[in-house]
């Protein structure tokens, strides 16, 4: 059961960074802009249970590592994307306020991506990746935090539908 | 808690943070499997970013001008109406137009200056979620593109060739924080360090502590033994305001960039250097003021008084 939803799961991960690297990458907007594929990973991670949010977290993770934008060393968003993943299932599973109300959803999918990009800063610091002056990385972090919140309501129906269609639930957001 | 908290989820969960951990040691070591690992991702996304790009070109260009509407608005209340017009084909042709006019300031500064240029169109632009600043062009080590090597807007710097790849080549910004050059201020010849602070203005630290810098000054690339990563000569920025504290070594300051970042659609890479260094020679032409015409009304009072 477990193989074929991870066999169904890999190619819209897959698409999802496509889309990411050859679209959303193309537009250079205000604040930095948003992940579209960031997003979609920690959707993912809040409906799923910890287990799938692990693998989902680690996928995702080591695809944004392999971007070549991506300034660390190959493993560090892999990390933190597996920690965070895990973090916000292991919050939400069983609980219908969280992973069943799509409000819930969203809160949790903003603070989620915004601890995200601190564990980044932070770890940076540690590895010895240069992210920039205060001012930018607060910058950067609040604009990512309110395109994730203007996004999430256009893209996470379309998630949620993809999600139901791999996993089978009848539920959806 | 909620969740079980199986032994099986627990124990994939430290399976996969120690492959984490794992990949980030062989990284931090310097294995190369990993670098073809990344090579071989942008080999496969390069034709889908080359098509993206393409596809995008028109709707970027909105997002651009959208976020400059502010200052751009009393041009556009007059370009309105010669718009509705000329909207189709204008829409086609902007595009290739902007692209042309980078490609001829290119080709205009690396002919004065002597430098061998390989020109390549801006494919993709780095995602800031990592907090570097770069783009990806569409030329690379088949086009005699190397790591190190200069890149050059119309305008003057634009970054350095930071990774190759055959079709392809990540160009990292000079506004990225971990971008650092060596300039010198034009006339003078005070030489100090610039570096990147991920925006438009970079900061400036003089080597020389009996020198001194002041606003408006040119700063131009010293450059590097063998023209990598920099050939000499190149602008760079000038000089915005300047930093006096006491205590500091040595005057700092902050730059602003020649190149406007958020409008590259055209990068030249430096593939051979000049023969002579051409000195000041780049140096941007100072922007000449409009002069503003004056009416003078002379006014001849009338020999009888209004009522």
């Amino acid at each position: 059961m477990l193989t074929r939803q991870l066999s169904l799961s890999a190619p819209i991960i897959f698409f999802i960074y496509l889309f990411q690297e050859a679209v959303v990458n193309q537009f250079k907007l205000p604040g930095g802009g948003f992940s579209l594929f960031m997003i979609f990973a920690l959707v993912w991670a809040v409906i799923s249970t910890p287990e799938i949010a692990a693998l989902t977290g680690f996928a995702a993770g080591f695809l944004m590592d392999m971007s070549q934008s991506s300034g660390g060393p190959v493993g560090q968003w892999t990390l933190i994307m597996i920690l965070i993943c895990y973090g916000v299932s292991y919050l939400g599973y069983g609980d219908g306020n969280i992973n069943g109300n799509p409000l819930g959803v969203i809160f949790f999918v903003v603070m989620a991506s915004l601890i995200a990009e601190i564990c980044f800063v932070a770890s940076g610091a540690l590895l010895g990746v240069a992210t920039g002056s205060f001012g930018q990385i607060l910058l950067t972090l609040l604009g990512n935090a309110i395109w994730t919140v203007v996004i999430m309501p256009i893209v996470l129906p379309v998630f949620s539908f993809l999600h139901n269609l791999v996993f089978e639930t009848r539920s959806s957001l | 808690m909620r969740y079980g908290g199986e032994g099986r989820t627990r124990l994939l969960l430290i399976t996969l943070i120690v492959t984490a951990l794992f990949l980030i040691t062989l990284d931090l070591r310097g294995v190369s499997i990993l670098n073809g690992a990344r090579q071989g991702t942008q080999t496969v996304l390069s034709p889908f970013q080359k098509a993206g790009s393409t596809v995008i070109s028109p709707f970027k260009n909105f997002v651009s001008e959208v976020t400059h509407l502010g200052r751009t608005r009393s041009q556009l209340e007059k370009l309105r109406a010669d718009n509705a017009k000329l909207k189709a084909t204008l829409l086609n042709r902007k595009n290739a137009d902007s692209q042309l006019n980078q490609l001829k300031g290119i080709l205009d500064l690396a002919g004065k200056a002597g430098y061998k240029v390989v020109n390549a169109r801006v494919i993709s632009q780095g995602s800031s979620q990592s907090f570097s600043q770069t783009v990806t062009i569409d030329s690379g080590s088949n086009a005699g593109l190397k790591k190190n090597m200069t890149v050059l807007s119309e305008f003057g710097i634009a970054g350095v060739v930071k990774d190759v790849y055959p079709t392809t080549a990540l160009i990292m910004l000079a506004t990225d924080p971990s971008f650092k050059i060596g300039v010198r201020i034009a006339g003078t010849q005070q030489i100090g360090i610039l570096s990147g602070r991920g925006s438009r203005s970079g900061s400036l630290q003089l080597l020389d502590n009996l020198t001194t810098v002041k606003a408006g000054d040119v700063l131009l690339a010293r450059g590097s033994i063998a023209n990598r990563p920099f050939v000499p000569g190149v602008p760079v920025g000038y000089v915005t305001s300047v930093d006096n504290s006491a205590g500091e070594i040595a005057q700092s300051g902050a730059v602003r960039y020649y190149t406007n970042f958020s409008t590259l659609g055209v990068l030249a890479v430096v593939v051979g250097g000049p023969v002579n260094n051409p000195g000041d020679a780049l140096i941007p032409p100072k922007p000449v003021p409009t002069p503003i015409p004056t009416v003078t009304i002379y006014v001849t009072p009338s020999p009888s008084p209004t009522k």
